[in-house]
């Protein structure tokens, strides 16, 4: 096991990124991790990334239609 | 603790500033420099008089207000140098551990009785303990030049010099609170290092391409293979909010130091320091 993972830098590497992303995804998971929605108002521009949230909910939502009205088929 | 690891290690530590003297040293003193020049054209662009008149203002916008209350408005000044001191990290941490095995000599410390670990671990600490210090000393020497010309312009116009005395104590202090924050910065930021230090492990050629490509990489994968963003919500919840690490007052200094983000963040970031100690066996 110990020669696998460290018989190459690339295995090594992949080792440590599947631990590492391991790590993050089961803590994200376990207490519901969100980015928090950050506001930058310019003097020329408005961002705010819980529009962007939104947005993706919105294209989530339309491919949910699009599968719904798949299963209908042909009408 | 053994006499001879730790002058070791402190010998580790002695290296790493004798070899970057540029980026730790230079740098902050070139922007102190650039400063100093700065206010110096500054002044000479106003009447004496009207900067002594100004001067009398000082103990008037100081009243009522104690040393540490009157610290984080100095911060504001620091404000070019800790933007400094985190280019000059980004481009150490990248090219650090890359540049020994490029010049191979890597071969020469470890034919050393030094291991990887302390190795990694003196660079680490380095950048988290060390290099503030040397910003905070150059900080404090520009204060320490700009007081004494005050103090100069003070007495050829007569001026009273508490108010000046006072903020100059401001200064001191906030020095102080400059380096925790740099500190708990750095330790909030340790999955930063980490990976930035495997990649300089890793990389054959241009570490910081390589640390950028795969950051992004990761993060598409995630999304394609389980459809989630926890690490593109986990980067944007680390570094959304500057608040999270900057400390403005001494009571907020346990609190942000043992809270449950920052402590996970020293775990993922000691993930892949571990990477970057193994990685570093790989010397070609």
């Amino acid at each position: 096991m110990k020669g696998l993972i460290l018989g190459s830098r690339y295995r090594l590497l992949v080792v440590t990124l599947i631990i590492y992303m391991g790590f993050l995804v089961a803590e994200g998971m376990i207490i519901g991790r969100e980015a928090r929605a950050k506001k930058c108002v310019g003097f020329c521009f408005e961002f705010d990334s819980a529009d962007l949230e939104e947005i993706w909910k919105r294209r989530n939502g339309n491919e949910n239609i699009g599968v719904e009205l798949e299963s209908m088929g042909d009408v | 603790m053994d006499k001879f690891a730790v002058l070791q290690f402190y010998g580790l530590l002695k290296r790493e500033v004798l070899e970057h003297q540029n980026l730790f040293i230079g740098a902050p003193a070139v922007v102190a420099s650039l400063l100093l020049v700065a206010c110096t054209w500054v002044a000479t662009q106003v009447d004496q008089s009207q900067l002594a008149e100004l001067l009398r203002y000082v103990p008037v916008m100081s009243d009522g207000l104690s040393i540490f209350e009157l610290a984080p408005f100095f911060m504001l000044l620091a404000i070019p140098f800790i933007l400094t001191l985190y280019i000059c990290s980004v481009i150490y941490l990248t090219n650090t551990l890359y540049q020994d095995r490029k010049e191979m000599s890597v071969l020469f410390w470890q034919s050393m009785p030094v291991s990887n670990l302390k190795t990694v671990l003196s660079k680490v600490f380095v950048i988290v303990f060390v290099v503030p210090g040397f910003y905070v000393l150059i900080i404090f020497a520009t204060y320490l030049i700009t007081m004494a010309w005050l103090t100069i312009l003070g007495i050829n116009n007569d001026v009273d010099l508490v108010g000046i005395g006072y903020m100059f104590l401001a200064a001191i202090a906030s020095l102080v609170l400059i380096y925790i924050s740099i500190i708990v910065t750095s330790l909030w930021l340790l999955p930063s290092i980490g990976w930035l230090l495997l990649f300089s492990a890793f990389a054959k050629k241009t570490p910081l391409l390589w640390a950028g490509g795969v950051l992004i990489l990761v993060g598409f994968l995630e999304d394609f293979i389980f459809g989630t963003q926890f690490l593109a919500n986990w980067i944007a919840s680390r570094t959304s909010d500057p608040r999270q690490y900057l400390i403005f007052d001494f009571q907020s200094v346990f609190e942000r130091v043992f809270n449950y983000d920052t402590l996970f963040g020293v775990v993922v970031g000691g993930i892949l320091i571990t990477g970057a100690v193994f990685m570093r066996r790989f010397t070609d």
